[in-house]
């Protein structure tokens, strides 16, 4: 993921990033054990104001995704941030992957934005 | 004027312009006939349910496929087009906000743009873009009997 990244699991925050991101980086670590857990802060680029924290997008690499389809992987994570998107969580980008399929292509895909150019 | 607001997105301006008119949204005028008051709005179950049945795809989303007002659901816009569908019906729950909640209710799922599939849920914008990535979206595409362009720029490809 591109922009500022908040600690890893395992990792301590040492205070980096707002409430939100803390919040968020807890409630993903306890609800679903993440090996790996990426958390970025995209309100500066949705025009939010210094400190805004109202658009985010997070890297989930879980056991509990195996034998999921994406969307059931998604409800998990958007149940274990049921709260925060009932409120200050305006939007939330979701990239879920087992420990297997993060192993063999350990990259989060670009962001969605412009499609406009790439080819496939 | 009703059966040219039915036919959805593909007349892009008139139709804005029609609805606009009309003063009343897009997803009130296609399904239910003047002043129809059962079932309690646009946000309830059985209309939330008449529009995902609507067409074999169906997007929420904020602004619509001529003009998205979001990124994400551009992006959805985006990936419909790259695949060369361009004939599915689209609505803006920024007209709507009773559409807006009751969509959220309707899929248990929190956030817009939302992407249905012969009438059934099948994710938001980063699932979509997944399955446009590992070919999955193609494959829905087939079973809806809509063939994906990417298909036949692959065969152009091969044949030069």
């Amino acid at each position: 993921m591109r922009g500022p990244l908040l600690a890893a699991a395992g990792g301590a925050m040492g205070g980096a990033g707002g409430p939100l991101a803390r919040t968020i980086h807890a409630k993903l670590t306890a609800a679903l054990q993440p090996t790996h857990l990426e958390i970025r802060n995209d309100s500066p680029r949705h025009g939010g104001p210094p400190g805004a924290e109202t658009h985010f997008g997070v890297l989930v690499v879980s056991g509990r995704f195996a034998g999921l389809p994406l969307l059931q992987r998604h409800r998990l994570v958007h149940e274990a941030l049921r709260a925060e998107l009932a409120g200050p969580l305006h939007a939330l980008q979701v990239i879920a992957r087992t420990p297997q399929q993060w192993e063999s292509d350990p990259h989060a895909p670009p962001a969605p934005p412009c499609l406009g150019g790439s080819k496939r | 004027m009703r059966a040219a607001v039915r036919s959805g997105w593909r007349i892009g301006a008139a139709a804005a312009a029609l609805r606009g008119r009309a003063g009343r949204p897009l997803s009130q005028a296609a399904g239910e006939g003047g002043g129809a008051e059962g079932g309690g709005g646009s946000g309830s179950r059985e209309a939330v349910e008449r529009l995902v049945r609507e067409h074999p795809v169906v997007v929420f989303m904020k602004g619509s496929p001529a003009q998205p007002l979001c990124g994400f659901s551009n992006a959805v816009v985006q990936i419909l087009r790259l695949h060369g569908v361009e004939d599915y019906r689209a609505h803006d729950v920024l007209q709507d906000p009773d559409l807006r909640q009751g969509i959220k209710n309707y899929s248990n799922w929190p956030t817009i743009p939302q992407v249905y599939l012969n009438g059934e849920f099948v994710g938001g914008c980063d699932i979509l873009l997944q399955m446009h990535q590992n070919g999955d979206l193609v494959e829905e595409l087939k079973k809806l009997g809509i063939r994906s362009a990417l298909l036949d720029a692959e065969k152009d490809q091969e044949k030069k």
